[in-house]
């Protein structure tokens, strides 16, 4: 209950530098209460955005384990988020992929180890809190919701008002324009904002889940395996995007399972296996072949062919 | 009225209740719809335009029907049909159920109605306890569907057969008969009654106040659903609960509004069953909870939550009354009445997916 | 809706509000100077009997087809617990609308041995068995209320009630002297066979036209808006009989808000029906005195265990028509009050 009491005041403030947010929104904004966008949170904003240190990762993971029951369902794992990089984290079902994003998206919390946002270490407590705290997280298939316009998801949970008291109301105009807009901008012409988003193609709904992320100020993007249930051109089309959001400098963290994608865009690489940290990469030097074998099964798979060759 | 009134409101950029917006803003590049392909995609179509086809159908078979009396009439019964299927939409867009309602609204009666008695003070003491006791049982039906994520129809079904005991139960504890005691002689009486069930008269027209309610209700559901962040969390956590708890929306608190939204109305329909009739029959209400949903789901709702419109439950509320009160206006034998009803039901929704079909594939 | 936003300031503002407002009421007191409980603990008290018998602790069971709170068998309840108490009876009361589990509670109520029964028999074909079981069982039984043309057949004693078809012709004839032309009988549960019957009585004697309007008894505001389209609809309709008490002022209401002047006439009694005797907003009512029949069964079945007595001489014993007017208003509303008419 309480944090979602947080969630209504803390909704636009989501909207951290990246400029485009508040200063579209700024003008419009009476509302004194919920909608105070244009001050940018001041007390955590102004140590994070005045590094410029490079070194400091956006997020960091290191040894984090996490339990359900006695099921070890995430075991040390360390990854880490760099501004204007793709972290890719690839397994196959059942390796702990998602665990990890819900514990960097705050759906659960890590049982050991460290969690640290821009140096400082960190335990989230929600969605919103994660939010709050630069990091959104696209998932597969519950990105968006199917009945409802595109405007209206765009800016769903951080919707801008204007009016005050009982006339406070959505800012149906500035949303609708706004959409349309920021989806242009990555590239996405929609004729009508106001057709419902399961209208659209699987590859441009995560491109809305991406876009809306971006506008929102988002530091770090998670995305769950945007390209899983898409063929090769609409996974194209949703690897540009996530490459644009880098461009934009964001830190993206990717999870996937096909290292074919992964290799098109990411710098660093994490392996997970059934919980554990199976390798870690950087892009120099590593060849696809690599990635690809480590991915089929690698040295399980050349145990599994000694097995087979008794 | 709610028939014309509903084609005037479409949700185009150009939507009521945006004076203060330049109309030179209206972003160039945004393609206008035309009208049709406007309404086609309102969730109420279906219900209007079946509203209009029994509006002209009863005036055509039934001569008394089209007088104003006869009107005012119709519109008394929808009204106290459609204020509990205004805030029973809202619920089902936020994908849930209430099965409790129908009894809901006797308990809220019951509780106003014994607390003055009991206590012999002035009713609208009775009154204000009624409506924090309903509001608390809204309360509960929220909370306990949002902690347990048990069904919403199993909760609600367990709150309907609680309901339904403690009715009875409580009252013949403590009035010693199933029905309350007269509260006609005291104090408070007619002022609550000049407010939850008068008769205003314009001109020739008698007009129950309920219909000002229902009217009122309309406006300020329509305003939350599509006006306000609350209704856009409405949509969300009905048309996708994951999605909107991950981006932030406040699921739980969303759910138990409206569970609290449904207990107001409920509220208000007690207080006009009591101070229209006086006495409380605390068995009645069984079974309103099923024409509750059906005049949401004519008026467009989905059952499987995220689509629907306040306006269409009040139409479909109406379409219930015309159907209910034309056949004695038409003479009709009304053994039929609940088969016909059905059949509309039937028709309604069959109708509504149809449209929706057609408004999805003409992109 | 209004809460949705009132909900919005966290559950606590809410919880604040709330115990604010219940102070604020507390604080007021706002009492009510007419009326209430403190009026009627002025009133008399229904005189509440001990047992005045010798005999020892006897158990009656009675089964009825009612609905949950219908306000009718409230009334035959309260005089067969008052004839329980003054004859040392254990009074054990069920009920079941559906004739099935109506049967089933029978059953349960042989099961328990107890020394006498008492049904209704409101679905004569599913009660058969069920109570002849209980006549094998040696336990007398006594019908009441509806049954009366299978009673004797089933091997009960007898049958204390009405003949709802000669309620309907005493309605009928009356309504003839009163030289009405046209009658709505208002029936509120289709497919009940007492209520078809009461209508069918009134069609045989009254001169005028009867016609049928089925509403929906558990909706008031449907009853009323039903009623009142049927007035608006038809000029010519003088009067409208109701065939259960709470429906009459309803139909009032109806016909004073379509400026009709059909005048409202009801089967049953109960406190608002008295009170509309009274103003004259009710003409008359056909009383089949509930009380009586949950007394006099309880009584009778004492009788018969304690001195093999038996009333009816093997016919129905009669508790209505009774035609109620304006002239026995005055004592009614007090009898009707306390629940015993």
């Amino acid at each position: 209950m309480t944090n979602e009491t947080e969630a209504n005041e803390s909704g636009p403030d989501a909207k951290g530098p990246n400029a485009k947010g508040p200063v579209e929104t700024g003008p419009d904004e009476t509302g004194p209460t919920a909608t105070g966008p244009t001050a940018t949170e001041p007390g955590d904003g102004e140590p994070r955005d005045g590094e410029p240190k490079d070194s400091e990762p956006l997020v960091s993971l290191s040894d984090v384990s996490k339990f359900y029951g006695n099921i070890r369902a995430l075991e040390e794992v360390s990854l880490q988020v760099h501004p204007g990089e793709i972290t890719c984290v690839l397994g196959d079902n059942g390796a702990g992929k998602s665990t990890l994003i819900k514990i960097i998206s705050g759906l659960h919390q890590h049982d050991a180890g460290s969690f640290r946002i821009q140096g400082e270490e960190t335990r989230l407590g929600s969605p919103r809190e994660a939010l709050d705290r630069g990091i959104a997280t696209v998932y597969q298939d519950l990105a968006v919701v199917p009945l409802m316009p595109v405007w209206r998801n765009f800016f769903l949970g951080s919707e801008p008002s204007v009016g005050r008291g009982p006339l406070k109301r959505l800012d149906v105009q500035q949303m609708r324009r706004t959409t349309h807009r920021e989806l242009l901008r990555m590239g996405i012409d929609l004729r009508d904002v106001d057709q419902p988003i399961g209208t659209l193609s699987g590859g441009e709904r995560q491109s809305v889940a991406i876009a809306r992320a971006i506008h929102f100020g988002a530091k770090v993007l998670v995305l769950d395996e945007p390209t899983a249930a898409l063929g090769v051109k609409q996974s194209g089309v949703v690897l540009k995007y996530v490459a644009a959001a880098r461009d934009a400098g964001l830190g993206v963290v990717l999870i996937t399972h096909n290292p074919h994608h992964a290799y098109l865009v990411g710098d660093r690489f994490v392996l997970l296996k059934r919980g554990a940290m199976a390798a870690s990469y950087e892009k120099e030097g590593l060849e696809l072949e690599e990635l690809v074998r480590q991915m089929a099964g690698g040295s399980e798979l050349e145990e599994l062919s000694h097995e087979l060759e008794r | 009225m709610t028939v014309t009134k509903e084609p005037a409101k479409p949700e185009g950029p150009e939507g009521p209740g945006e004076p203060g917006l330049p109309p030179e803003k209206t972003d160039e590049r945004l393609v206008q719809r035309s009208l049709p392909a406007r309404l086609m995609r309102r969730p109420e179509l279906g219900a209007v335009v079946g509203a209009i086809a029994l509006f002209v159908f009863f005036s055509l078979v039934a001569d008394s029907f089209l007088r104003a009396s006869s009107l005012s009439t119709v519109l008394y019964f929808s009204s106290t049909i459609g204020i509990m299927a205004v805030p029973v939409a809202l619920l089902m867009i936020g994908g849930e159920f209430d099965l409790s309602t129908g009894v809901m609204v006797t308990s809220s009666a019951l509780v106003s109605s014994m607390f003055s008695y009991q206590m012999t003070a002035n009713i609208w003491v009775g009154v204000a306890v009624s409506l924090l006791v309903t509001l608390a049982i809204g309360f509960f039906n929220g909370f306990m569907l949002t902690r347990t994520k048990l069904p919403s129809f199993i909760i609600t079904l367990g709150t309907f057969l609680m309901l339904t005991g403690l009715n009875l139960g409580v009252t013949k504890l403590i009035s010693g008969t199933v029905s309350t005691k007269s509260i006609s002689d005291m104090e408070g009486f007619s002022s609550a009654r000049e407010v939850f069930a008068s008769t205003l008269t314009l001109g020739s027209v008698d007009i129950q106040i309920t219909v000002v309610w229902w009217l009122v209700l309309i406006a300020l559901a329509t305003w939350i659903l599509l006006r306000t962040r609350a209704g856009n969390w409405i949509f969300a956590v009905g048309g996708g609960v994951d999605a909107a708890r991950a981006v932030g929306v406040p699921v739980a608190r969303t759910k138990i509004g409206l569970y609290m939204g449904v207990a107001f109305a409920a509220w208000i329909s007690g207080q006009h069953l009591l101070f229209n009739y006086d006495v409380v029959q605390s068995g009645e209400g069984v079974g309103n909870e099923l024409i509750y949903i059906a005049a949401a789901v004519i008026g467009g709702c989905l059952l499987t939550g995220g689509y629907g419109s306040a306006i269409g439950a009040a139409v479909g509320a109406f379409i219930f009354g015309m159907s209910n009160k034309g056949i004695v206006y038409a003479q009709w034998n009304p053994d039929w009445f609940k088969f016909f009803l059905g059949a509309m039901l039937l028709l309604a929704t069959l109708l509504n997916a149809w449209i929706r079909k057609r408004a999805e594939a003409t992109r | 809706m209004a809460s949705v936003q009132r909900s919005r300031p966290s559950v606590r503002a809410m919880g604040v509000v709330m115990a604010a407002v219940i102070a604020a009421v507390a604080g007021l007191a706002g009492c009510s100077s007419t009326g209430g409980k403190r009026a009627e603990e002025a009133r008399d008290q229904a005189a509440s009997g001990k047992a005045n018998v010798t005999t020892p602790r006897w158990k009656v069971a009675m089964v009825t087809h009612s609905g949950d709170g219908d306000t009718y068998w409230d009334i035959v309840q309260s005089g067969a617990k008052q004839a329980a108490a003054k004859d040392n009876i254990e009074f054990l009361y069920s009920h079941d609308k559906e004739a099935g589990r109506q049967a089933q509670l029978v059953q349960a109520a042989i099961d328990k041995k107890v020394d006498g029964l008492i049904v209704t028999l409101a679905k004569p074909s599913a009660m058969k068995n069920v109570v002849k079981k209980a006549v094998k069982a040696g336990i007398p039984v006594v019908t009441i209320n509806s049954g009366q043309d299978e009673s004797r057949d089933f091997g009960a004693l007898t049958h204390i009630g009405q003949d709802e078809v000669m309620a309907g012709e005493a309605v009928g004839r009356e309504l003839n002297d009163k030289g009405r032309k046209k009658a709505i009988c208002l029936l509120h549960e289709q497919g009940n066979v007492g209520h078809e019957e009461r209508c069918e009585g009134i069609k045989k004697t009254f001169d005028g036209k009867v016609e049928d309007l089925y509403v929906d008894g558990t909706n008031m505001p449907g009853v009323q808006s039903s009623v009142e389209a049927k007035l608006q609809s038809d000029k010519k309709v003088d009067t409208v009989v109701t065939l259960g008490a709470p429906f009459a002022a309803t139909a009032a209401e109806a016909k004073k808000d379509a400026g009709s002047d059909a005048e409202v006439d009801t089967f049953d009694l109960n406190a608002k029906v008295a009170a509309g005797l009274k103003d004259g907003s009710i003409g008359f009512a056909v009383d089949q005195q509930p009380y009586l029949q949950g007394y006099e069964s309880v009584d009778l079945l004492w009788l018969h265990r304690f001195n093999a007595d038996m009333l009816g001489g093997g016919k129905p014993v009669l508790t209505g028509p009774q035609i109620l007017t304006k002239k026995d208003a005055g004592k009614l509303e007090t009898f009707t009050k306390r629940g015993t008419r």
